[in-house]
């Protein structure tokens, strides 16, 4: 079994792991604004 | 299908069996065939999860949808993102600190054995229709198009996917569902350049994109509100929310890929890349089905995509009636691309009172095709009460085979395969894993050695196999599948999220007033779907809310009973 106990295990890239959930729901905050603007220009 | 297709076809599904089988080597115990020895990394954890959720229909439906209702599909993936954070601060850590094999035995932890036993049960019901449903639905269109016989098409839809699946267990599943997606991305992205390098010269990717947003297909973005409209921003991103929620955190069949990996971090980067990349996938997939609406404005479409179908009402009294209907909606289409040819002619140079008035004459003769169409659809109602007037799904596939070069035919309908056996090898497998952790071992015989209990797995992953072709079997007349197995999912999922967040956050709440709770909401899911007063997708959050609600309810009620008995 390989699995470390850790709520505390590190993320990659990041120092903790709220930044990329932060990341996760800014791209997707981000793709929505894209997608309105993407809707707007072509219709 | 041309010899050439056949082989494509042939070879890429033999290609996967084999590497399948040959990942499937040195299974000794559960742990390996379940868990795969939690050895996975993350990436291949990404790509088992988008393999599971993916299914034919996915594939198949999707292009179709755009063509029907435009892009605005997509919004039905906004909540996704938000769920797979949720599951990586909440349910993650919990199942890897207890070591489960399954989501399910958590319940037992922390509330009690009949808690558990009813959500696995729910979960087997529901997964178990579901994945008869899915082998079902690619194959009815298949067969439909290509003339193939339905009940042999299930069996090789269901069947040859389990030699894997049943000898090599989840490492099988996780790799062949790499090795699929990768085809399945390749093929998707040869047949979206073939879309547009099938267009008049004169016609590029942007000029695709401009008349299909002007034919209104590119509306991503709807903000109206309104409960019984399935897809716009708001029931995208709550309703959304609640079923990604539930599908991700509770079913097996997704628990069980990225308890897989070998970590904590492994697991969750899996999870948050799938929030990162799973909307620009479907985007993509349904920009597919826009640029085809844009194809089948140059050229004619026919009047109704199952050609199957259309040949039966030929035949029928209803033949000359249909015949002369069929040729007028290819008059209206000659016209159509006449038009078409004319906006994207004013489109280039940019006068917006010629593109206003070129748009909407082509809108018009659109508008008056769609009523030609629909006198079609009556009489095909007419002379096949039992007909599926729906063609969303055979939309994509008509492209393929009719106006596709040889080969890539092969090629796309090998990933139709693939892309059914990747979500079915991860059910059946979620099957077999609670049916035997949940059921076997904790009820029938706690006993067992290693190699009893590998091979009584293998024997449940193929004893579900079996089962789901025959429910496919039977499945082939129960009119539109897609809708069935979204309703399906829709109808249990709030119940089984509802039991599991009250065990994560409602700490008082035992396990009488969850269970109880969890019947109640499940009587009550019921008759608000019979009553039809929400669109199925809501039915995932009133679900969840009512079990969160009740077994506070029941909780406080059960502890005035305890306070009221003497000690």
């Amino acid at each position: 079994m390989t699995t470390k106990d850790t709520q505390h295990e590190k993320p990659p890239l990041f120092s903790k792991w709220r930044y990329w959930y932060l990341l996760v729901i800014a791209w997707l905050i981000t793709q929505i604004i894209l997608f309105y603007f993407f809707t707007k220009t072509f219709s | 299908m041309s010899i050439t297709d056949w082989i494509v076809l042939s070879a890429t599904l033999i290609v996967i069996i084999c590497y399948g089988v040959w990942k499937s080597r040195g299974q000794t115990n559960m742990d390996d065939y379940f868990m795969g020895n939690r050895s996975m990394p993350w990436y291949i954890v990404l790509l088992s999860i988008m393999g599971t959720q993916a299914s034919a229909i996915t594939f198949i439906s999707a292009p179709g949808q755009a063509y029907t209702d435009g892009m605005r599909f997509v919004q039905y993936y906004f909540g996704l993102p938000l769920a797979m954070v949720v599951i990586c601060v909440a349910f993650v850590p919990i199942f890897r600190k207890l070591n489960v094999y399954t989501a399910y035995e958590y319940l037992e932890q922390r509330f009690d054995l009949k808690t558990r036993t009813l959500t696995s049960v729910l979960f087997l019901i529901q997964r178990g229709l579901s994945t008869g449903i899915s082998i079902c639905a690619p194959s009815i269109i298949l067969s439909s198009l290509l003339g193939w016989n339905i009940y042999w098409t299930n069996v090789f839809m269901g069947g040859l996917l389990i030699i894997y699946t049943m000898s090599g267990g989840t490492k099988a599943v996780s790799y062949t569902q790499t090795l699929q997606l990768v085809v399945i991305f390749a093929g998707m992205f040869l047949a979206g350049w073939m879309v547009v390098k099938l267009l008049p010269a004169d016609i590029g990717f942007k000029e695709a994109l401009q008349v299909s947003g002007k034919m209104g297909k590119l509306n991503v973005i709807v903000t109206d509100f309104n409960f019984k409209d399935r897809y716009n921003i708001w029931s995208g991103v709550i309703g959304g929310f609640f079923l990604a929620l539930s599908y991700f955190g509770t079913d097996q069949s997704q628990v069980g890929r990225y308890l897989t990996a070998r970590s904590v971090t492994e697991s969750r980067m899996g999870l948050l890349m799938n929030g990162l990349v799973k909307v620009p996938m479907q985007f993509l997939i349904l920009l597919l089905g826009a640029l085809v609406f844009v194809f089948y404005l140059y050229f004619r479409a026919p009047i109704f995509f199952n050609e199957a179908q259309l040949k039966k009402t030929r035949q029928t009294e209803q033949g000359p009636a249909l015949q002369q209907l069929e040729q007028q909606y290819a008059t209206l289409g000659d016209q159509k691309s006449a038009q078409v040819k004319e906006l994207s002619a004013a489109l280039a140079t940019g006068e917006e009172t010629v593109i206003a008035a070129k748009q909407q004459a082509l809108a018009q003769t659109d508008v008056t095709a769609g009523k030609v169409r629909k006198e079609a659809l009556e009489l095909i109602k007419t002379s096949d009460p039992t007909a599926d007037t729906n063609d969303t799904n055979y939309i994509f596939l008509h492209f393929v085979v009719n106006s596709l070069p040889r080969g890539l035919v092969g090629l796309l309908i090998a990933i139709i395969f693939l892309a059914s056996w990747g979500s079915i090898a991860a059910a059946l497998n979620s099957l077999a894993s609670t049916t035997v952790i949940d059921v076997y071992q904790r009820m029938v015989n706690p006993h067992a050695t290693d190699a009893e209990y590998l091979k009584v797995s293998k024997l449940w992953t193929l004893i579900w196999g079996v089962f789901s072709i025959l429910v496919a079997q039977f499945a082939t007349g129960l009119g539109s599948l897609i809708e069935a197995v979204n309703i399906l999912g829709s109808l249990f999922y709030g119940t089984i999220l509802g039991i599991f967040l009250v065990a994560f956050w409602l700490k008082n709440v035992k396990g009488d007033a969850a269970f109880m709770a969890a019947l109640a909401a499940e009587v009550l899911v019921f008759i608000v779907y019979k009553l039809d007063v929400v669109s199925f997708l809501w039915l995932n959050a009133v679900g969840c809310i009512l079990v969160l609600v009740l077994s506070l309810v029941f909780q406080q009620f059960n502890n005035l009973k305890a306070k009221r008995l003497p000690a």
